[in-house]
């Protein structure tokens, strides 16, 4: 394979006539850029500043995600799940557990569905902080950024307390959490606590400097609108679709792990354009601390995973180190080519993540691993409507745009 | 809700009765294994009948039946939703091996567009009636199709073979 | 600097290479070359808990022409590798790059046909950074000991090795 430095823009495979004379141009928004979210590559066909055809191109982060969790047993995968869409992993680990867990047929404890709903919401903050965050930056408004990122920080140190990681944290095994780390030690709930105590008044200070701004309504009122037809035609989910005014969130439609029992309100936009999704993400910052705190309400005490002769969880450590059983039991689930299998069988989850209806479609043999592991990206599905709503509007409400459909590069080319 | 899935069934197996393969229901899902001869049919009759009224596009992908042994050795599965009535379907439309072609869907749904170019580049499958039928995630003058099970996880040495930039040449 | 080595090593070439070296190396202005998730851990090291402004490489340029120092975080596929040499050849000299998270400087959790495992393979590199993702302190861990590197550096006395 020859390696040319030169073919990055070839101008017969994007149909491109250049004439002299005429006043249309060929601008490469290249993957290396820094409003592109991750490695996206725009090739703009641009008439002075407007412009007139856009095609995205993908692949630059693409790194066999689906071919690579074949060759891994059920639980590992889940650490590669969380390096999909890196700033929220506890939902893609929550979504694809909850998969398996299906294929076996293992229903885990009260306790662990209450947790588990509270660090998805908890994941789902983080998510919007990011996008929230790094729309400002685009649109130049460098202070939101600083103040939201503080808030970052303090759920980190949440993780941390949990799991031992930042930000891939993997936390989530078949039948509950991971073995070790299912006592959670009482400084998670303080930090909680004055998490929750101090995050809507950081929230409402973002809110005075930017939902009522001139500048920032000028940037992004009737920018990249969005109408229904196109979210049922495109596949649109999550706050791109609700801001279009397509009332459906799944936790809703089609609760999974008790999120039936906490009740919150679904924001709905309008018009569709950026400004309401911005909009609709704020929102749903306020109702996820809503959320938490009724979790942490019903969260009841007792075990957190499943029982270990369900033969699916590791057995505890005292029964590693004293028993003949419990030795043969983690050996059979920790060695290399053994683990826990499932019958021959196929399942899909449909959760809700920050981006849209993120679900694993989880195909089984038999064996200790997926057949075939088919991830459903939001921000792929999300990503085509942008060719659409970009023609005819101007260079810079490219990077509104772009930054308000959140799209993580790790999930979309995976 | 079991009612309603019969519902499902029963109007899809009355309106194409040579077309479907296998209909199982486990774990509370239904899925259809159909034939590819009319699946655009089948999906616009799933879209447009009204007591069906899937009309919410969701996830389309290929499967290599390979190890496991299918109807044939490919699958494209089509995931759908219903807005109204709030169920989900997936149908399984069988490729076989050596004949690797479909009908597109992009003209009932537009977001089919970017799903099948994927399933061409992963797979090798082509789609009738695609507007622009090209790989979107591996390189363009890729060879191969990664997602089959034949090929090797490692690959075939495209990740080996680029210029190597020293200090000397680094101008 | 193409007079080297005629003037030897003396006093006073020395001392002009301690202040020049000591100017570059407060000074380095970082060109992030972020793809994955390491490129989060990179924004929060350049966040307001973890301040890389103190060590002086705050001005984060997004053009190779305006910085000296790539730090390549994340994991690089084969549809980018072409990209990355051509961004680091176009960066002038003199320019370091820190190669940071397990994904950059081996293939990480990655071994698969489209991850390139270790950029060392196809760019020269200074620093490796592990971790997946690194917390920042090893980054700032990893900017100090460029910063050394720099310091050792004999521009003007001895020709550049």
């Amino acid at each position: 394979m020859e390696n040319s430095f030169d073919a990055l823009v070839d101008e017969e495979q994007f149909d491109f006539e250049y004439t002299p004379h005429e006043e249309k141009m060929l601008l490469n928004f290249g993957p290396s850029h820094p409003a592109t979210h991750g490695t996206l590559r725009l090739v703009m066909e641009l008439d002075g500043e407007v412009i007139t055809k856009v095609t995205p191109e993908l692949g630059y982060l693409h790194h066999g995600f689906e071919k690579l969790g074949e060759y891994r047993s059920y639980n590992q995968v889940v650490t590669i799940t969380d390096r999909m869409n890196y700033v929220s992993p506890l939902n893609n680990n929550f979504s694809y557990i909850l998969a398996v867990e299906k294929l076996f047929g293992i229903e885990v404890t009260e306790r662990a569905k209450y947790f588990r709903i509270l660090l998805a919401e908890l994941s789902r903050i983080n998510d919007h902080l990011v996008c929230i965050g790094t729309q400002g930056v685009d649109l130049g408004a460098y202070t939101p950024f600083l103040y939201l990122w503080k808030e970052r920080e303090n759920i980190y140190q949440m993780f941390e307390i949990i799991s031992g990681t930042r930000l891939t944290v993997s936390y989530a095994r078949i039948g509950g959490v991971p073995r070790d780390r299912d006592n959670i030690p009482p400084v998670f709930f303080q930090k909680l606590d004055k998490f929750l105590a101090t995050f809507e008044d950081t929230l409402d200070e973002v809110e005075r400097l930017l939902t009522r701004n001139k500048i920032w309504l000028n940037r992004t009122k009737d920018v990249g609108v969005i109408s229904k037809e196109d979210v049922l035609q495109y596949g649109l989910t999550g706050p791109v679709a609700r801001a279009s005014g397509v009332e459906w969130d799944i936790r809703q439609a089609e609760p999974y792990s008790l999120y039936d029992t906490v009740d919150f309100e679904i924001p709905v936009g309008e018009v569709g354009d950026v400004y309401d999704r911005y909009l609709v993400r704020m929102e749903e910052m306020r109702q996820s601390t809503h959320i938490i705190k009724q979790a942490l309400e019903k969260m009841p005490e007792g075990e957190m995973n499943v029982d270990p002769d369900t033969k699916v969880m590791l057995p505890k450590k005292e029964d590693v180190y004293n028993s003949i059983e419990g030795l043969i039991h983690q050996f059979e689930i920790i060695m290399t080519n053994r683990g826990p299998r499932a019958g021959k069988g196929e399942a899909y989850v449909p959760t809700e993540s920050p981006n849209g209806e993120l679900s694993y479609y989880v195909i089984s043999n038999g064996g200790n691993g997926p057949y075939r592991f088919r991830v459903r990206p939001p921000s792929f599905y999300n990503y085509q409507i942008l060719p659409k709503i970009l023609e005819g509007r101007l260079l810079s409400d490219t990077v509104a745009v772009l930054s308000s459909l959140n799209i993580i590069a790790g999930e979309l080319d995976r | 809700m079991t009612e309603a899935k019969n519902v499902v069934v029963d109007r899809v197996k009355n309106a194409f009765p040579d077309q479907i393969l296998d209909v199982s229901e486990n774990l509370g899902e239904t899925a259809i294994s159909v034939k590819r001869d009319k699946i655009v049919d089948i999906l616009r009759f799933l879209k447009e009948d009204n007591e069906l009224k899937f009309d919410m596009f969701i996830d389309l992908c290929g499967v290599d039946y390979l190890e496991m042994g299918g109807f044939e050795r490919f699958a494209v599965v089509y995931q759908l939703y219903s807005m109204e009535y709030n169920r989900r379907i997936r149908i399984k439309a069988f490729v076989p091996e050596g004949d690797e072609k479909i009908d597109s869907v992009v003209s009932l749904w537009a977001g089919a567009n970017w799903a099948e170019r994927e399933v061409f580049d992963m797979f090798g499958i082509t789609f009738t009636n695609h507007p622009d039928l090209r790989r979107i995630l591996c390189p363009d003058n890729f060879e191969g199709h990664p997602l089959k099970k034949d090929f090797p996880l490692e690959g075939i040495g495209y990740r080996e073979n680029f210029l190597k930039v020293t200090r000397e040449n680094a101008q | 600097m193409a007079v080297e080595s005629k003037l030897g090593e003396n006093i006073l070439t020395t001392t002009i290479d301690k202040f020049v070296n000591w100017s570059r190396k407060n000074s380095l202005w970082p060109m992030p070359f972020g793809t994955a998730c390491c490129a989060i851990e990179l924004m929060a090291t350049l966040g307001p808990k973890y301040d890389m402004a103190r060590f002086g490489a705050e001005a984060i340029r997004f053009s190779p022409r305006q910085s000296d120092l790539m730090i390549v975080a994340g994991r690089v596929s084969i549809k980018m590798m072409p990209i990355l040499q051509k961004i680091y050849r176009q960066m002038s000299e003199p320019k370091w790059v820190i190669s940071m998270g397990a994904c950059a400087s081996s293939g990480g959790v990655f071994n698969t046909y489209s991850t390139i495992q270790g950029i060392d393979n196809f760019i020269p590199v200074d620093v490796y950074v592990p971790g997946c993702p690194p917390r920042p302190e090893t980054l700032i861990d990893a900017v100090l000991k460029i910063q050394k590197k720099i310091e050792k550096e004999r521009s003007l006395s001895q020709k550049r090795a």
